[in-house]
């Protein structure tokens, strides 16, 4: 009898679950297990509505490796990726020490900063093309503030466009940061601060040796996430310069897309994606590691109390 | 004494708010611009220096834009693609999270551990497959292509968040329905999900936006002009309206609008939702 009301609760688990999770298979997990075995085969539009789609082994991987678009790509992301989460991480920190205090504008304004994160990232991408556009309001005011000579050719210049770009991202990044890190800063009861400055530790005391150690797992876990979410970074570089110029804001997941999709090569744009795939795999597993147990575990109860 | 210390209290919030204020500066421009910019003239949006106050306030902007043929189909597609797209994630996403929530089965682990890798997976890596996919099931060029594949992003996203909520309703309330006559199904319907009104309304909100924003899948699955959410039309008008930037920005705050009525709305839920999920797709 207990094995039988055992099995009839499995059974209505399944029923709650499945249904979801079939879905995700069918859209998330075959389509990555078909693009494996696409990376290894010839797969053009033309072979593929002929039908004689050939087996190429590591064909393509060689191909892509030995390009130098895609070296420049990879560089380009990793720039890209670290110099996002270095400039939104401190800024979004400080931000949180900022809004932590209390007065009377820190819940409104900090709410308000969050829109950043909602508003379409094609509408943020044009918003700064248009900002940083060489008669634009950003070089109006540098000129009128006499910090440069002429205007910056922000996201037309080789030089500067993948730093153009990187300020759009980072507007996003920072109120994200902000907003997790704040939710760690609340956490740290205040008492301690209070029996810490008794004893006489200073500010940048009390900052290295209690705000620090306290945040650790959500410093992590904002950091995993913002490298994971900055490295496949899509939408807003391919709307402000489309990987240009001449290749100076390429990003693997626009190689990826450009070969499937306008060059209709889909055996490379499958390869691309995949060697984005395990780079983000291998930071996406220090992240699992971290939240996994935590989530795993269903013992642990007022962990999650977030709500 | 304490006067003193009140008074060197208040100045120092001051201060504060005056901090604060300074650097909020350089977040919300952004935005004033834009606004700004849709309600200048042609002569005011090609004027060196740039104007921080517009001359002339005009809504012709707005005028020609809603009167192009376009606009109000590309808002219908969007409204069309996120509200399926909410509709499908919601009601597979929920019972799955109360699912992992409440019973003992096995595979569970596993089951959650596919959710949150998924949700870290980017979509230029299904691109590829997805349209070959869709291609043999006749699927590109309509709208279940983008709905489809924004529920993916939305699906993990809202069972991650969503099991905590429900793990917090105690058992007994289950039981003492079930003692009532329901079975677990209409307990799930009558008692639970009235419960999780809150953790509801995030999932709603998420998956919504999670769609309305889309861009990346409408321009690779459909090509048809009629089948375009807004977002994929904005990107089209670079070209059509060059550097006429009070055009594109006019027909922004348009794509905007929907998000901003959330944000006024539903901010809580927005804040809880990014707090516990802490994703951005």
């Amino acid at each position: 009898m207990k094995g039988k009301e055992k099995f009839r609760e499995m059974l209505y688990g399944y029923c709650f679950t499945l249904p979801a999770l079939l879905f995700m298979i069918g859209l998330i997990g075959y389509p990555i297990i078909y693009n494996v075995v696409i990376s290894f085969q010839d797969m053009t539009v033309q072979s593929f509505n002929m039908g004689n789609i050939s087996f190429a082994g590591i064909d393509n991987y060689k191909q892509i490796l030995s390009d130098p678009v895609f070296g420049i790509s990879f560089k380009n992301t990793v720039l890209f990726t670290v110099a996002c989460i270095v400039i939104q991480f401190s800024i979004g920190f400080a931000l949180a020490i900022l809004f932590s205090r209390d007065f009377r504008l820190a819940k409104p304004l900090r709410g308000f900063l969050i829109i950043s994160w909602m508003i379409p990232t094609t509408v943020t991408a044009l918003m700064f093309k248009y900002i940083l556009s060489a008669d634009g309001i950003l070089n109006d005011l540098l000129l009128h503030l006499r910090l440069t000579r002429g205007p910056v050719g922000w996201l037309i210049s080789e030089k500067t466009a993948i730093w153009g770009t990187i300020i759009a991202n980072v507007w996003v990044g920072i109120p994200f940061n902000m907003l997790l890190l704040s939710t760690g800063l609340c956490n740290i009861s205040q008492d301690i601060y209070e029996s810490a400055s008794i004893d006489g530790a200073k500010a940048f005391q009390r900052f290295f040796y209690i705000t620090l150690p306290m945040m650790k797992q959500s410093i992590l876990s904002v950091l995993v996430l913002g490298v994971v979410y900055t490295f496949k970074v899509f939408d807003l570089i391919y709307v402000m310069t489309g990987g240009g110029p001449v290749n100076a804001t390429e990003v693997l997941s626009l190689y990826s897309y450009r070969n499937s999709f306008k060059y209709y090569n889909f055996g490379i744009g499958a390869a691309g994606a995949n060697i984005l795939f395990v780079c983000l795999f291998l930071v996406g597993l220090i992240y699992l590691r971290m939240i996994g147990k935590e989530e795993l575990n269903d013992t642990d109860k007022d962990k999650k109390k977030k709500f | 004494m304490i006067r003193i210390r009140i008074k060197k209290r208040s100045s120092k919030k001051i201060l504060l708010t005056l901090v604060a204020i300074l650097v909020s500066i350089p977040m919300i421009f952004p935005l004033y611009w834009i606004l700004i910019s849709s309600l200048k003239t042609d002569a005011e949006i090609f004027a060196t220096p740039q104007t921080f106050f517009p001359h002339h306030i005009i809504f012709d902007n707005y005028i020609e834009q809603l009167q192009a043929a376009g606009t109000l189909q590309a808002f219908f597609n969007s409204l069309l693609i996120a509200g399926g797209s909410m509709i499908l994630s919601v009601s597979l996403a929920v019972p799955c999270a109360y699912g992992l929530a409440k019973f003992r089965m096995y595979g569970k682990g596993v089951f959650i551990m596919t959710f949150l890798v998924t949700q870290m997976l980017p979509s230029s890596l299904v691109l590829t497959p997805l349209f070959l996919t869709y291609n043999k099931l006749n699927l590109l060029n309509t709208y279940w292509a983008p709905i489809l594949s924004t529920a993916t992003i939305s699906i993990p996203f809202v069972v991650l968040v969503l099991r905590p909520i429900f793990r917090e309703i105690p058992g007994e309330i289950e039981e003492a329905a079930r003692i009532d006559g329901c079975n677990r199904f209409t307990a799930f319907f009558r008692i639970i999900l009235p419960l999780g009104k809150s953790g509801l309304v995030t999932a709603m909100t998420f998956s919504f936006i999670y769609g309305w924003n889309d861009l990346i899948y409408s321009i690779t699955f459909n090509s048809l002009e009629i089948l375009r959410p807004m977002t994929a039309a904005i990107y089209n008008y670079i070209d059509l309206y060059g550097t006429r930037w009070n055009m594109i920005m006019a027909y922004g705050i348009i794509l905007v609008i929907p998000i901003v009525i959330i944000f006024v709305f539903l901010q809580k839920y927005v804040v809880d939702g990014l707090i516990s999920g802490s994703v951005k797709g």
